[in-house]
């Protein structure tokens, strides 16, 4: 049996402010970070073990590519004289996740999660925590209220991410990564795509379009190491975030931020059981002709027929695609777990809805969810999605589903009403407690518990390790090796039994896991 | 597993054309769906500015 792994994601909102048409976002997103505590903000992340230009191909590029909108503005952002660590303001929060301006954007990065439950309740989570950071930034500021939006595009050309991580194993050769991964990413958007009102990039005649996925319009290559521009179906970041020699972290970008709880789950849940098969040299034999324009092709596909060009030149759909996924899964680990199964059964739900009504999925699926709310409201004012002011209308009626302030988004409004179709898998005492408790039996468990009971002595951190100051002498704790169950067992049972760091950094010694530094 | 999950509940009829009468014109069809019984969400759709989304722009991210 495949040993569970972590996962997790990160999710880069939209920022604007009302009545502020100039918004500087670099600052703005700065600010709205450093709301989250009421003290003077303290960098403490450690950068030391980023390079996001290292490719798992096994090269490093000299620099990653922006478009020619975020090339200018970058000359800007120079003058700024702001150092990059206040720029960012990196918070590591005690329940695990990090927060930070992702230069542009506020992001919240859910800590590592085991199951899919703790997965759906972290991101959940982060979904408050930036409220709470727009609201007391909404104060600050005196003028204008700051509103966040959990989706991905701002429908002119310009997209952020919701990006999800997969721990992997290294052994795995990245081409057999690539050649599993592409007709299953391809296709996924089918149950997981978020919609959109309208076409980005090229075809933009093609507005009255309604699409599946909002990030769709933005792949162009097959695989690389960029997620600025010409981004990549698969990614090949090498930041595994754990033992190089043993893992790799999947950094997948094509994926859309969900609003439904579903959505969230089966999209993570579906992808780690294929992970699964092409553990077990599973993966269903089929290649995509064209997979760029499929991927293009499928969203906006307004006959919902969804077809793709095989390699070897037959015709198939992405239902049929996403089905031969499901049949090895099912034969491969049917019955092994309760979380295993939903996502069998979910997966067999969301294809069966697509296949004759889509609309059993409201409330589940996002993209048919917003559909039906845009067609119901422009049923009711009498709208055309044929004329552009109309059709502006829906866009911002688009935008909205996505706000996360649950007075006005209209996702969120669906959620809190009674006698809806919405489908959680979270409920209210599982979100307050991700606000501040990590996911159990994971590293994050770990970092979160020595910030709540060490903190003073943490002097920096990242995702693979903890520096600590003792009196002056400087302690690092190495997370490498704690990505793994056991290893996280008995990272997390010693920090119980500790009531000094001292007393913490002699019980992990033993492990050999800790490196000092001069 | 939360049981809330595995229960099914009746749906509103779809709006979505799923392709089946053969009209090959693009984009998105004239709703076929009763309004949802959403009073609230649908004042709330109405006071949203025509123009939020023309007025959002954002940076490009990653």
């Amino acid at each position: 049996m495949t040993e569970r792994r972590v996962c997790g994601l990160e999710t880069e909102y939209g920022i604007q402010v009302d009545g502020v048409d100039d918004l500087d976002v670099v600052t703005e997103s700065m600010e709205l970070i450093r709301c989250y505590s009421r003290e003077d903000f303290v960098a403490r992340w450690d950068y030391g073990l980023e390079n996001p230009r290292l490719d798992m191909r096994g090269f490093e590029v000299d620099e990653l590519l922006q478009d020619k909108d975020e090339t200018e503005h970058l000359q800007h952002d120079r003058l700024r004289k702001i150092p990059l660590k206040d720029l960012k303001s990196d918070l590591i929060l005690n329940n695990g996740a990090r927060l930070y301006n992702d230069h542009t954007h506020p992001e919240f990065s859910t800590a590592e999660c085991l199951s899919l439950t703790d997965l759906v309740a972290q991101d959940r989570a982060g979904e408050r925590i930036v409220l709470q950071c727009a609201r007391r930034r909404t104060e600050e500021r005196g003028r204008g209220t700051v509103r966040l939006y959990k989706n991905n595009t701002d429908f002119e050309g310009h997209s952020y991410g919701c990006h999800e991580n997969f721990l992997l194993p290294r052994a795995i050769p990245f081409a057999d990564v690539v050649s599993a991964l592409l007709p299953f990413l391809v296709t996924r958007q089918i149950y997981a795509g978020a919609g959109k009102v309208g076409v980005e990039v090229d075809h933009r005649h093609d507005q009255n379009v309604f699409q599946l996925a909002q990030r769709s319009d933005f792949f162009e290559v097959i695989a690389s190491v960029d997620t600025m521009t010409r981004r990549p179906l698969v990614n090949t970041r090498d930041e595994p975030h754990a033992d190089p020699a043993r893992y790799r972290r999947l950094h997948i970008i094509i994926g859309d931020a969900n609003m439904c709880e579903w959505a969230t789950a089966l999209k993570v849940g579906a992808l780690r059981l294929v992970l699964e098969l092409l553990e077990a040299g599973n993966i269903p034999p089929m290649e995509l002709a064209d997979p760029i324009g499929a991927v293009k092709f499928i969203s906006r596909d307004v006959h919902r027929r969804w077809q793709v060009e095989l390699a070897d030149r037959t015709s198939t759909t992405a239902l049929d695609v996403q089905a031969a996924y499901l049949a090895r899964a099912r034969a491969q680990v049917s019955g092994r777990d309760e979380e295993t199964d939903w996502v069998l059964d979910e997966w067999q739900v969301a294809l069966q809805s697509l296949a004759t009504d889509p609309m059993e999925l409201v409330g589940r699926c996002d993209w048919v969810t917003k559909k039906w709310l845009l067609d119901s409201f422009a049923d009711a004012e009498g709208l055309d999605w044929g004329r552009p002011e109309d059709r502006a209308w829906l866009q911002s009626q688009d935008l909205e589903y996505h706000n996360v302030d649950p007075q006005e988004g209209l996702y969120l409004m669906l959620e809190g009403m009674q006698d809806t179709s919405v489908v959680r898998l979270s409920d209210e005492m599982a979100v307050t407690a991700a606000l501040t408790t990590p996911p159990r039996g994971t590293r994050a468990w770990f970092r979160g518990h020595v910030l709540e009971k060490f903190g003073a002595q943490v002097r920096s951190l990242n995702w693979d390790s903890i520096e600590f100051d003792i009196d002056g002498a400087i302690r690092t704790v190495d997370l490498r090796s704690c990505v793994d169950v056991d290893t996280a067992a008995i990272f997390n049972t010693r920090l119980d039994q500790a009531a000094t760091v001292q007393d913490l950094l002699a019980a992990l010694t033993s492990l050999a896991t800790e490196k000092e530094t001069p | 597993m939360n049981q809330e999950m595995r229960d099914r509940v009746p749906r509103p009829k779809s709006p979505i054309d799923t392709g089946g009468d053969g009209n090959e014109e693009s984009g998105p069809r004239r709703p076929k769906v009763e309004r949802p019984n959403t009073d609230d969400l649908m004042r709330r759709m109405r006071k949203v500015d025509p123009d939020q989304a023309r007025r959002y722009r954002q940076r490009t991210g990653q």
